[in-house]
Formats: C-alpha cells, sequence, structure tokens
C-alpha cells in the first residue's frame, strides 16, 4: 500500500480556544507519537486528511521539520452532529514493523434465494506489517444456505496477517426472515387496543 | 412497551439536556441508523411507535436494534391542583436523547427499503433526526 503524504505544521499553541483558531484555518490539530519519542504537537491539511481518511488503516508519511515519518491513524475525534474531524491521534510506526489494527468485514456475494445475512462482527482484530495493513476482510457468501455460521478461523486473511483475537467468534450468520414473537405480541396487542377503541366508538354513537 | 423491571428511586429529577452525546454516536451493529439532531426525551411509548412502523414496512426481513432505554422515570401533577403537596405521580418513561446519539440500528435489507421504513419510523420521534448509513474508512 502506498502511503499518502502529508505536510504537517508544528502547533505551538494549545488549548480549545487555539485548537478552534486552528480548525477555523482549515487545519486539523494532531498529536504523532510512539517508538518512545517525544510527542509532536502538529496541524494537518483538513480537506486532503479528511479524504485520505476515507480509507481505512491508511499508511501516512507525515513531512514535518524536514523529515518524513511513517504513521497511522490511532483514533479520531469527530463531532457527532458535524461529521467533522476535530483531532487526529496519529501513531509512529516503522517499515516491517508489525501492527495491531482492527480491520472491517466486507460482504461478498448474494446467499441462497430467500435467505439474509447479519454480520455479527463488523471489524477484525489482527496484526499485519505496517507498510501493508489491509483495508477490508472479504467474506463471500455465495450460494450459502439458512443456518450457515462463518467463523473467525473460516476467514481468508490476506497474506502477511494474522488474527489478534479468538478463532471461535461468529462473524456471519445465514437466516430466513422472519418476524420475532416480540413483534407478533406487540401487534397483536396495538390490534386489540384498536378494536376495544373501534367498539366503544361504535357504543357512543346515537342509534338512528 | 420498554419499562424497567424495577429501580432504586420511584422520582428523579429530570435529566439535564445540555450538550451533544458522548457515546453511542455511531452504527455498532447494523447497517443503516436513524441519528438524533436534537436533544428530546424519548418516551417509550414513542420508541414503540417507531419500531412498530419501521418492522411493518420491512415486514419478514431485517433485524432492528433499539440503542436507546427509556429508563428515567418523569412525574406529573393531576390538572387542576394546588401548587404544593409534594411532587406529582410518575407518569412517563423517558430517555434523554441528546444529538449525535444513533438511535435505531437496521440490517438485513436493500438501502432503499431501510431508507422508507427509517423515514415512517422518524415521523414518530420528537426531534429532528437523519438517516445514516455505516461507512468504511478511520482507524
Amino acid at each position: 500500500m502506498s502511503e499518502i503524504k502529508l505536510s504537517a505544521e508544528a502547533r505551538t499553541d494549545f488549548g480549545k480556544g487555539a485548537a478552534r483558531r486552528t480548525r477555523r484555518a482549515g487545519l486539523i490539530p494532531a498529536v504523532l507519537y510512539g517508538h518512545g519519542e517525544a510527542p509532536l504537537h502538529v496541524s494537518l491539511p483538513g480537506h486532503l486528511t479528511m479524504l485520505a481518511l476515507k480509507r481505512t488503516n491508511a499508511l501516512f508519511s507525515i513531512d514535518f521539520d524536514g523529515k518524513a515519518h511513517l504513521a497511522i491513524a490511532k483514533d479520531i475525534q469527530r463531532d457527532p452532529v458535524k461529521d467533522v474531524i476535530e483531532h487526529i491521534d496519529l501513531l509512529i510506526v516503522a517499515k516491517g514493523e508489525k501492527v495491531s489494527v482492527e480491520v472491517p468485514v466486507k460482504i461478498v456475494g448474494e446467499a441462497f434465494p430467500g435467505t439474509i445475512h447479519f454480520v455479527e462482527m463488523q471489524r477484525i482484530a489482527v496484526e499485519a506489517d505496517a507498510t501493508n495493513l489491509p483495508s477490508a476482510i472479504e467474506v463471500s457468501i455465495e450460494g450459502l444456505e439458512a443456518g450457515t455460521q462463518i467463523r473467525v478461523a473460516d476467514l481468508v486473511l490476506p497474506e502477511g496477517t494474522t488474527l489478534a483475537e479468538s478463532a471461535e467468534g461468529i462473524v456471519v450468520t445465514i437466516a430466513v426472515p422472519q418476524s420475532s414473537a416480540a413483534d407478533e405480541a406487540a401487534d397483536a396487542e396495538v390490534a386489540a387496543v384498536q378494536a376495544a377503541a373501534s367498539a366503544a366508538a361504535a357504543e357512543a354513537a346515537p342509534a338512528v | 412497551m420498554l419499562i424497567p423491571r424495577r429501580l432504586k428511586h420511584r422520582k428523579q429529577h429530570h435529566p439535564g439536556r445540555s450538550g451533544a452525546a458522548t457515546g453511542g454516536t455511531a452504527i455498532s451493529f447494523g447497517e443503516f441508523g436513524i441519528q438524533a439532531l436534537e436533544p428530546a426525551y424519548l418516551t417509550n411509548r414513542q420508541i414503540e411507535a417507531a419500531r412498530i412502523a419501521m418492522t411493518r414496512h420491512i415486514k419478514r426481513g431485517g433485524k432492528v436494534w433499539i440503542n436507546v432505554y427509556p429508563d428515567r422515570p418523569l412525574t406529573k401533577k393531576p390538572a387542576e391542583t394546588r401548587m404544593g403537596s409534594g411532587k406529582g405521580s410518575p407518569e412517563w418513561w423517558i430517555a434523554n436523547v441528546k444529538p449525535g446519539r444513533v438511535l435505531f440500528e437496521l440490517a438485513g435489507v436493500p438501502e432503499e427499503l431501510a431508507r422508507e421504513a427509517m423515514r415512517r419510523a422518524q415521523h414518530k420521534l420528537p426531534m429532528k433526526t437523519r438517516f445514516v448509513v455505516r461507512e468504511g474508512g478511520g482507524v
């Protein structure tokens, strides 16, 4: 995977006032740490960083102070309503280093007609080479019948990737769609209330 | 309808309504969701109405998650009662919803069907909401 090049500027003012000024200037406050080095407080170009982070487990080459740092996003803080990125934690990595990341599950294919699939585990924890992190783990459900379960152990991991969690977990289940007992009970309750209300209305209506 | 089985105090203060949600702001289980954009007290009746609207539309199939629980009692004094004489009796069960909170999630249905089912559910809710889809990317 090729790295995404971003140039960073140093941050000297801290606190919410300074962070808000940084955001108003179209930049994103970030911190760069790892490998026992002192944390570097930087600001990244807002739009470019936002576009880069659309890729899962993207590898960045942060150009700061005349030196390029390889890094991956460790944590992203977003505003839940405006959905803008407020702050990023970047973890410095080295070529050939193994890191633990969570990779999203991508469903491929169509299950047997008349069935639906449920993704029980949306992300799988894996260990992979920092410079070759997978962006998704493909799970094929082509032609699978109801009652089938795909476990973590059944996944085909990309080359150079190892599991970092229990192999027993269920990733995908195939089921026949059906309404639950709770739905049917609630529907029956609503129908009973409506029937009682219409009976009461009929009783209250003047006889012609 | 959702009601707590037991509780420590029958009558509580009104929960605070300021600020945004700090947790439960992303889709965790399903593929689609309804996200609150305003603060509100969401009653158990409204949650149930929204759930029924959604499940009736998707008919068989799909799975619905309700991410909020109405665990706070709100009291009301009877009509035409003089002030004083203590706090009223519990009248509603509410979930204190803050902006950004994902209220419902849905999976196992095509996006068009999910959009329509959730549009119907949104009409039952007392605050502005939006339809959200699980996205890739990020960490």
